[in-house]
């Protein structure tokens, strides 16, 4: 029974994985290639999933757009990661002045949602999925900061950590060795949560035209395009939405589940 | 699973759920006063573009024209349904045979909403301060430069004398230009109107609606309805929602023809179709270095089938044009078979013109589901012909900033919705950067032309030249689909002004 979310949450990841990575080097049709007499075609055979508006085949243009979103879910949570985890380990590990500056910007930033921070950048350097990602990553630092920062400061409580400082190792050598060890499962659940919102909120930009072009197929971009066919065809809305709750729920089901694999101190109550 | 999952599992959907009912949905918020029925003679007419602010002469943007003008302002001549100029405030008007000086007898009846007679010193006011005002806007103003004079030689003829000959001129005066305002109000407009139309002014919801009622000192025939609301809705999809609920009685413009089948029970509704004035342009930068040469320009029309972009993105409801020019304009010709679909004469051309191994352009588009949606349709059949396009989305904004004035950009699509908006192409300082000097000399030579025969035969030759040089593609001309409950007739098919005529409307129930 405590194994049906993991299960879930892998096969619903693992669905969404290998249909990018199949669609690296296949997919039934070339996404980009219209073809108007074939257009808004039910789902069949040749097209499984059927046509959209511009006759294009909806299933190829779906493994297309899981491509685009593992992308940016992965750069973003890198990006987040590599300066949200430092920042809230220094803030954990220090005290007065460095650590308040640290928590105020982190505080600060989170008060930025995602589509600001990506219409600021699209207004700057003009939209893409370069500056969609990076949006979405900037707004996701300060989650990682308050994660490694909260875990941080319940490792530097512990005996140990006094017993290395008395034995003179250096600050340096304990972040390294003891307070990184100790919060990695923690980031580990965050990053899989994380990741679920990046795929929601680069699919929202695209549909705001604030992150991907157009010609790339991406799941929001598709559900942009599918609204003006909302009451002809509603399949067209459809196939995206359910590619988005899969996977969203996925990641989210697939973090949920590994924080009470790893964490030791739940296995026991339940 | 322990009650925390069950929380846990709640969250994401919650979330979700309502990130997905934000994005299908978005803009339906402001529906919540139902606007009744057509009973108790009010109408309720959906639209999707809010007015910009009260005063038509100086604001921008389709909203205020639409609402307010010739059924809160009227003009001395209006243009009717099939396009033709017809006396309103004028019962007639001669021309001396140089075409400078204009005379316009007025109705002796007509008075203004305070009820206050329409003097000829009246409307000469008017017109001057419209003339004279800095906050008119730069269109208006341009309208209006030819004008030299305007005089009352009595207490109902006015003498308007113009520096030269012009064809546009008594249009542009069917139009904002041309509104007669009571003088009293020339302080107050941008709160209160001073008009002399059948409705009058009563209320604006900014973000919801703006409502007018009949004016009961109307010189002419009393307004058919005692209230009538424009309803606002950045959403199409929610218009046509609220259409079905009996929210609203007429859909002005449905900017969603995949809707239509919804329609389709004529014991309910009128569907009436015709054409509008809004040609949907790619336009091509005429400064940047490959579209310079003509056989480019040929070859990317030539590479796009446009029955079939037609079809895709605006459902097959509209016209294919050929060139700028309207089938209500006097001088439209059907140039829409010039360019056929032919994708291997594209590749030969581009061959010629030296770009055998392929070319890149950029093309950047506002962020309107027409202009994306041909963007995409346009960007894969060039790729069949070996031109690489790289499509951009912009915020209008944006667009109007990188594209509209400072030509950044190779390939672009925006509808034009402006009456007579071919004598664009003659501005070379217009994003296109055309510059063709025998069509800047037809199009002067046309406005000057002595004779009507004569300024259509000019405009005719005009448009061809934009055809023949390929100065744009024209992907399509935006249909004009109006829908009401069937109670409402008279609802004017084509689109050939920016107003929404309230005075030919009338309701069975009422």
């Amino acid at each position: 029974m405590r194994r049906v979310p993991l299960i879930f949450g892998l096969v619903a990841v693992g669905f969404v994985v290998v249909a990018a990575l199949l669609a690296l080097v296949w997919t039934p049709y070339d996404p980009a290639v219209i073809d108007p007499v074939h257009r808004l075609g039910g789902p069949g055979w040749p097209h499984v999933l059927g046509t959209d508006t511009f006759g294009r085949d909806i299933a190829s243009r779906l493994m297309a757009g899981s491509r685009t979103c593992l992308l940016v879910g992965i750069v973003a949570v890198a990006f987040a990661s590599a300066f949200g985890i430092p920042l809230g380990m220094l803030a954990g590990m220090t005290h007065g002045v460095v650590s308040r500056v640290v928590l105020r910007a982190t505080d600060l930033l989170y008060a930025f949602p995602a589509i600001l921070v990506a219409m600021l950048l699209a207004a700057a350097f003009g939209g893409s999925s370069l500056t969609g990602t990076l949006a979405i990553g900037i707004a996701t630092v300060p989650v990682f900061t308050r994660v490694a920062r909260a875990g941080t400061l319940s490792v530097m409580s512990q005996d140990y950590i006094w017993a290395a400082r008395g034995s003179g190792i250096s600050w340096a050598s304990i972040a390294v060795r003891h307070v990184w060890p100790n919060i990695a499962p923690l980031i580990g659940v965050q990053a899989s949560v994380s990741f679920g919102m990046a795929i929601l909120a680069e699919a929202s930009l695209s549909y705001l035209g604030l992150a991907t072009p157009p010609t790339t197929p991406t799941w929001g971009r598709m559900l942009y395009d599918a609204q003006a066919q909302l009451f002809n065809a509603p399949l067209l809305t459809l196939w995206p939405a359910a590619a988005i709750v899969v996977a969203v729920m996925g990641f989210n089901v697939l973090g949920d589940a590994l924080r009470d694999l790893l964490d030791p101190r739940l296995r026991e109550v339940s | 699973m322990g009650r925390r999952h069950g929380w846990k599992l709640f969250t994401p959907i919650a979330a979700l759920l309502a990130a997905m009912a934000l994005l299908t949905l978005a803009g339906c918020s402001n529906t919540g006063d139902p606007g009744g029925s057509a009973s108790a003679s009010s109408l309720v007419v959906g639209a999707s573009l809010e007015p910009t602010g009260l005063d038509i002469t100086t604001t921008d943007g389709a909203g205020g024209p639409q609402a307010l003008l010739y059924n809160v302002y009227e003009t001395l001549v209006k243009i009717n349904g099939v396009g033709n100029l017809v006396g309103l405030l004028a019962t007639d008007w001669t021309v001396s045979p140089d075409g400078t000086t204009y005379t316009f007898s007025l109705q002796p009846h007509a008075t203004f909403a305070n009820g206050d007679p329409i003097t000829a010193q009246a409307v000469v006011d008017s017109l001057n301060h419209i003339r004279t005002n800095p906050s008119t806007t730069a269109t208006i103003k341009a309208q209006l430069a030819i004008v030299t004079d305007a005089v009352a030689t009595s207490r109902s003829t006015v003498q308007v004398t113009l520096r030269h000959r012009s064809h546009f001129w008594l249009y542009n005066m069917a139009g904002p230009a041309g509104i007669v305002i009571d003088p009293k109000g020339f302080s107050t407009l941008g709160t209160a109107t001073a008009g002399s139309g059948p409705y009058v002014f009563k209320a604006w919801n900014k973000g919801d609606s703006v409502t007018l009622a009949r004016n009961t000192n109307y010189w002419g025939n009393e307004a058919h309805f005692g209230s009538v609301t424009f309803k606002y809705f950045a959403d199409p999809n929610a218009m046509t929602t609220a259409m079905k609920a009996g929210d609203i009685n007429i859909i002005s413009d449905l900017t969603t023809p995949s809707a239509l089948g919804q329609f389709s029970d004529t014991s309910k509704y009128t569907v009436v179709k015709g054409t509008s004035n809004g040609e949907v342009v790619m336009g091509f930068n005429h400064d940047s270095a490959p579209l310079k040469k003509l056989k480019v320009r040929q070859a990317i029309i030539y590479a796009v089938d446009r029955k079939a972009l037609l079809d895709s993105v605006w459902g097959g409801q509209g016209t294919l044009i050929g060139s700028m020019v309207p089938p209500t304009d006097p001088y439209y010709e059907n140039l829409a078979g010039y360019y056929p679909y032919d994708p291997a004469k594209a590749k030969e051309l581009l061959k010629e013109a030296g770009y055998g191994k392929g070319l890149t352009l950029s093309m950047p588009v506002p962020n309107l589901s027409y202009a994306t949606a041909s963007a995409q349709f346009v960007a894969a059949q060039l790729k069949q012909v070996g031109i690489t396009v790289k499509v951009q989305q912009q915020d209008f904004s944006t667009w109007i900033s990188q594209v509209f004035q400072k030509g950044d950009y190779d390939l672009t699509v925006v509808n034009h919705v402006e009456p007579k908006d071919i004598v664009k192409w003659a501005d070379k300082n217009y994003y296109w950067h055309y510059d063709n000097p025998e069509f800047n000399l037809l199009i002067a030579e046309a406005d000057q032309a002595p004779t009507d025969a004569e300024f259509i035969s000019y405009m005719k030759q005009a448009a061809e030249i934009l055809t023949t040089d390929a100065a744009g593609d024209f992907l399509f001309l935006f249909p004009h689909i109006a829908i009401c409950d069937s109670s409402i007739s008279g609802i004017t098919a084509n689109e050939v002004t920016s107003s929404f005529d309230l005075t030919t409307l009338a309701s069975r129930n009422n």
